[in-house]
Order: structure tokens, then C-alpha cells, then sequence
């Protein structure tokens, strides 16, 4: 007999308890859409972290001097003291396939002071053309605009804003020790405010167009700290980088080429633990359901053993009657697949299309130092997908084959006599 | 109008107080004596003077003059004369507090309790150093750990342990006094690990303002050797007739 003989012989054998397959098969079919939606929550999760690691406020690969980490001087400028021609450097990185967006940077250490309140901050220079097509935080400022060269102009977190209690259109004192010794002083006018919810920025950065900032701590406009890079996807940031430092080395450039996944090493050990848990997941969604379906398959053996009584002293071989049972558990697999597939793959499709507010569960929350927003966002994993199809059809298997062996060592003349 | 003559002489005493605390509970009687004259060296109920500051740095050298006052160890204001770019730029310590004057925009900010750390016009002192002195002498114990002959000098050598409750950022202090005249030598600052944190060098000790001192004094950092800043008083004079109500901000921002 074909297979398909033997499956079809197995899922009318499932029609004799129709209520009790289609419970069971509901149970396989939950633990299906546990093990998909779960991995893709979590997978959601990484995503969302990984993005706004990258995407918030520093980029995807970050070019810095060779020795700028991990002391951030702010003499180490990419090309040394003598810095670099930037726009060439920036043409030559957007060159790049991979490229989306690039953006310079200068940094210093600073004071921010309106009336008796002064905030110790993070003066932050950059390109106000470039720098939103990288970064999300100046994409929606929470008042005001951004800040236009050359007018001594500023953004500040509104966390900052509170402190000093300063508001759009005030001024406030910017001082920065320069690179010449001096100390750089000049008045600033607040043109907005910013919130990117992780309190370390919005507490003490302040934003203002790199040539201010060059000029407000006496460094020739070549000189700048960073380049920020920002590739289509977070995955192929690293190979980006180490093409661009081929790219740049050998121009001359003391650079060093980091990835997030250089510069955030913790994360990228936390993605991979989070992938690890995905077979755990696996694992003890389908043991658990594996017990389920073996309690059905035991009773629908149970009450059929005068029939495979009747079978066995026909002549019908041991062999046969487990590959019966092995076929009907593979129909009940079958069937839970497809029901588990019928409810899941929509509602993958659905949420992560259009992730629920999930703000009523947990409100936002930061992780290794990045904002998570309270959505219920999931991602594609289709190898999970087939992984969970398979363990689900395995362990149906898996679960059938105790039954199964002991339907076809029923004793017939025992059975049939009624002992 | 007079430009007021400044304070090279107030951050001296500042620091002076600070590396020679006084007694404390557990400090002997002979330590408490030492220290005490020490401390007594460059402390004046008020000073003023004129120092210069040259500041030498891996990435730029500088010289300051300076133009200081003090009044005990609460007050003291500091103006800078040249260059003349930075001419007016003035600290103002009153009590616990630091206010800076930027003469170009005619401001002065207070700096806040997290930069106390940071460095003082750039210098290898921080803005700690500056209002530190007065609690240093309450907030260490102090032992003799040498007293004897060193490279033909006989001194003493201190340790200076902060208390449990003080609010100090040093694990401990040492420092070397002359015995001739009570003169300090140097004083090592280590950090909470043990670590040599800063060195400071005190010498040309001669009479200033009628009194016996030490005219230079020199920082060092422990981690960048070929890093310092230099303080050298060209003029100092000691229990001058100045009141607190001096120690202002309107008198932080005067130029002159």
C-alpha cells in the first residue's frame, strides 16, 4: 500500500472522535503559534533595540581617529592636527553601496548656564542638512527647529530645558575649553528642544551646527571628531565598516572604522542569546504537547484493541499495525499544522504590519541604552517557521510511537476471549 | 580706573591648606603642632597678590596672569590680566560655590557640583582645589610616618587618611615638610586605590609681604609626566583690609 493509503486510513481512524482530534490537534496548533509568535516577539524586541541603538542618535558605523577611543580627547580629530578635507571624506563614504546616510561630528565637554542654573553637557556638532537623514532624534523636535549655522544657535533635551528652565527663544551661556587652552565662551539662542526618552541625552546634550561648535572651542574647521555612517540594514554594518576601512586606510587616514556591533558588543551578545532561546522554546512548547497527544493516542489505541486483536489473528503483521497508528498520529500532525499555520501566519502578518500598543502591558522602557517602545512588534523568522512545522510533525511522531508499539504486541486470543 | 591686582596668592593658600591639613582626633600632638604652623605659613586672614600660571600640556603651553584675593579660607576672587583676549575673566569662591566672569559675554555661571572635578582655566588644578582647603583640615586624620634625614634635609613626612564621613576624593595624602622652616616640600595625591594620582611641588621659598613662603608652587599628574602647571607669586601681601561683602558678583564682574 502507498503512503498515501496508509495516511488516509490514519485520518479516517481520526473521524471516529472527532471532537477529541480536533481538541488535540488545537493543542499542537497553539503550541505551533506559541513557538512563532514568541520568537518573533522576542526577535521584535532585538530589532527595535538594535534600530534604536543605531538609528537614534549615533549611526550604524561611527569613523573616528585611530585614537579617539575610548578617551574621546578632543584633539584626537580624524586626520590629527592638521585634520582632513571633510567633504571629501564624506563623498568618499556615501560612495559606498551600502551607505545611506553620513554625517560629521564634533564633540566637546561643556557648560550650558541661564541665570543661577548651569548643566554640565555634552556639546554635540553637526551638520544640520545631513545629520537628520541619520539620525531619528532631530526628526521630530519636541518645540522649535533646528539650529542654523553661522547665528550661534542651539538645541537642548528637554530634560536640559527643564533644568535650566529655559525655553525656545531664550539664550544661555556656552563655555568649552578650546583647543588652544582657552577657555571658549559665547551666548547661545535655544532654537529647540529634543526627547529621545533615554535621560543620559536628554539631560545633557546639546546640539548645535559643527562650524559653531569648531569656532566655540578654536578648532580648524578640517577638524572633526567623527563621521557617522548609517547602512540600509543594521546586519550589513560590519562588513560596510571593514570595507570602508580598506577604503580609508590606505588613503592615509589613521582611522578607526567601527560597527554598532564593535561598539556595542553587549548587544550583539544579547541577539544571540535571544536566537540560542529560540530552540529552547521549541523545545519545551512541543514536549509539553508532545504528552498531550500521546495521552490521545494512547486511548485511541485502548479502545481499538479489539480491533487490532481481530487484525493480528487476520494475519495482519505487528509492523503494520504500528505503521497504522504512526500514520494516524502523522494525520493528526498534519491537520494541527494546518490549523496552527491557519490562525498564525495572519496574525504574524497583521502585527507585523501593525504592531498592537502594548502600552497598557508595559510602558516604555530602556535597555542597554536604548529606548524600547510598548509595541507588539514582530519579525519574519521563516526558518522558525519550518523548524516549528517540523518539530510539530516529529512530535506527533514522537508521541505516537508508545501507543503504537503497544497496539501491535496486543495478545488476539486474550483480547478477543474478553480477559 | 585701577585694574585690582589678583590672586595667585588665594589658590596658593587654598592649596597649601589643603595638602596640610590640621589636627584631627586621632593625629598626635607633634603632627597637630606641625601642621599647624605649616598651615600658618601662607595662611593670612587676608591676602592679595599677583601670580602667573603657566599651564604646559601635551597640546598647547600658556601663561596666565592672575590678580588674587582671599578673606580666611570662604572667600577669595581670582582675575585673570593677560592675555588680553582672556583679560577679566575672574572666579569668584565664596563659601562653597564657584562663579566664573566671561567678560565677551558679560556673564558669570556658577559652576555646578558635578564639575567640580573638572579643571580650573584649564589648569592641572580643579575647581575643588580652589574651595577644598577649609574642610581638608577637618576632614583627615593625620600621622608622622618619617622624621629624619632625606638628600641632606631633615623633614617630616606625613600621611593624611580622610575620615570615614568626609566628603574627600582621595584614598590618601602624603606630604614632606622642611623642619628648619616648616616649609613644604611636596605632597603626592593617591587615589582611592593607592594610586599616584598628582604630585605637588612647592620651592624659591623667600619673604613675600613680610612673611616667610614658598613663591611657586608646581602640579603635576601622575599619568601625563611631561604634563604641569606652574603658580609663581611675584607679589603677595598678607592681612590686607578687605570685607566679605567685597567677595560679590558685582565685584566678579568689574574689569577693573
Amino acid at each position: 500500500m502507498s503512503s498515501q493509503t496508509w495516511l488516509r486510513i490514519g485520518w479516517r481512524n481520526l473521524g471516529r472522535h472527532p471532537k477529541r482530534t480536533v481538541i488535540t490537534a488545537l493543542g499542537l496548533a497553539v503550541g505551533y503559534f506559541a513557538v512563532v509568535f514568541i520568537v518573533g516577539w522576542a526577535e521584535g524586541i532585538t530589532a527595535e533595540m538594535v534600530e534604536n541603538a543605531t538609528g537614534l542618535v549615533s549611526g550604524q558605523i561611527e569613523i573616528h581617529a585611530s585614537e579617539y577611543r575610548p578617551e574621546r580627547s578632543l584633539y584626537a580629530t580624524i586626520g590629527g592636527r592638521d585634520g582632513t578635507n571633510v567633504d571629501q571624506l564624506l563623498q568618499t563614504v556615501s560612495a559606498d553601496p551600502a551607505v545611506v546616510a553620513v554625517s560629521p561630528r564634533v564633540y566637546a565637554g561643556g557648560l550650558i548656564s541661564s541665570g543661577d542654573s548651569t548643566s554640565a553637557g555634552m556639546l554635540m556638532g553637526i551638520d544640520p542638512e545631513l545629520e537628520p537623514s541619520l539620525s531619528r532624534f532631530l526628526d521630530e523636535l519636541s518645540s522649535g527647529r533646528l539650529p542654523v549655522p553661522g547665528r550661534n544657535e542651539l538645541l537642548i533635551g528637554e530634560e536640559m530645558a527643564r533644568q535650566l528652565v529655559v525655553e525656545v527663544g531664550d539664550e544661555v551661556v556656552v563655555v568649552a575649553p578650546g583647543a588652544d587652552g582657552s577657555m571658549g565662551n559665547d551666548l547661545f539662542q535655544i532654537t529647540g528642544t529634543f526627547r529621545t526618552g533615554l535621560s543620559e541625552i536628554d539631560m545633557s546634550f546639546a546640539v548645535l551646527p559643527f562650524r559653531d561648535l569648531q569656532a566655540l572651542i578654536v578648532l580648524d574647521p578640517g577638524r572633526v571628531h567623527e563621521v557617522a555612517v548609517s547602512t540600509a540594514d543594521p546586519w550589513i554594518a560590519q562588513a560596510t565598516a571593514e570595507r570602508l576601512a580598506g577604503l580609508l586606510i590606505p588613503m592615509g587616514l589613521e582611522v578607526e572604522v567601527a560597527s554598532w556591533t564593535d561598539l556595542r558588543p553587549e548587544m550583539v551578545e544579547y541577539v544571540s542569546l535571544v536566537d540560542s532561546f529560540n530552540f529552547i522554546i521549541i523545545g519545551v512548547v512541543f514536549v509539553i504537547a508532545m504528552f498531550g497527544v500521546a495521552n490521545t493516542m494512547l486511548m485511541a489505541t485502548f479502545e481499538r484493541r479489539r480491533e487490532f486483536a481481530v487484525m493480528l489473528a487476520l494475519g495482519t503483521t505487528p509492523l503494520k499495525i504500528v505503521l497504522i497508528v504512526l500514520h494516524e498520529a502523522a494525520a493528526m500532525g498534519l491537520l494541527s499544522l494546518a490549523l496552527g499555520a491557519g490562525i498564525t501566519l495572519p496574525l504574524m502578518v497583521w502585527w507585523h504590519n501593525a504592531p498592537p500598543d502594548v502600552s497598557w502591558l508595559y510602558g516604555e522602557l530602556t535597555a542597554f541604552g536604548t529606548l524600547m517602545r510598548p509595541t507588539l512588534r514582530v519579525e519574519y523568522n521563516v526558518s522558525v517557521w519550518i523548524q516549528a512545522g517540523l518539530a510539530l510533525l516529529v512530535t506527533a511522531l514522537l508521541a505516537a510511537i508508545y501507543p503504537a508499539a503497544r497496539a501491535a504486541r496486543i495478545p488476539p486470543a486474550d483480547t478477543l476471549s474478553g480477559v | 580706573m585701577k585694574r585690582l591686582p589678583t590672586s595667585v596668592v588665594t589658590i596658593v593658600a587654598a592649596l597649601c591648606l589643603g595638602l596640610v591639613p590640621a589636627a584631627a582626633a586621632q593625629t598626635s600632638d607633634v603632627a597637630r603642632e606641625i601642621i599647624d604652623r605649616v598651615d600658618r605659613v601662607l595662611r593670612g586672614d587676608s591676602s592679595h597678590g599677583v601670580a602667573r600660571m603657566q599651564v604646559v600640556t601635551e597640546h598647547w603651553d600658556r601663561e596666565l596672569v592672575m590678580e588674587m584675593w582671599s578673606l580666611g579660607t570662604d572667600y577669595s576672587l581670582v582675575r585673570v590680566q593677560s592675555p588680553a583676549r582672556e583679560a577679566g575673566t575672574a572666579t569668584l569662591m565664596a563659601d562653597d560655590d564657584i562663579w566664573n566672569y566671561l567678560p565677551k559675554v558679560d556673564r558669570a555661571i556658577k559652576i555646578p557640583v558635578s564639575m567640580m572635578a573638572g579643571a580650573w582655566m584649564g589648569s592641572h588644578f580643579t575647581n575643588d582645589d580652589l574651595v577644598k582647603e577649609s574642610q581638608l583640615i577637618a576632614d583627615y586624620d593625620i600621622e608622622v610616618t618619617y622624621d629624619g634625614v632625606l638628600d641632606g634635609i631633615t623633614v617630616w613626612e606625613f600621611r593624611l587618611t580622610p575620615k570615614p564621613e568626609a566628603a574627600v576624593v582621595w584614598g590618601h595624602v602624603d606630604y614632606q615638610v622642611r623642619q628648619a622652616d616648616y616649609m613644604p616640600l611636596w605632597a603626592r595625591y593617591y587615589d582611592e586605590d593607592g594610586e599616584l594620582s598628582r604630585t605637588m611641588w612647592w620651592s624659591d621659598f623667600r619673604d613675600l609681604g613680610g612673611r616667610f613662603v614658598p613663591a611657586v608652587m608646581e602640579m603635576q599628574p601622575a599619568d601625563k609626566p611631561e604634563e604641569s602647571t606652574t603658580v609663581v607669586y611675584d607679589e603677595l601681601e598678607f592681612n590686607i583690609d578687605i570685607e566679605p561683602s567685597f567677595f560679590s558678583l558685582q565685584m566678579l564682574k568689574s574689569h577693573r
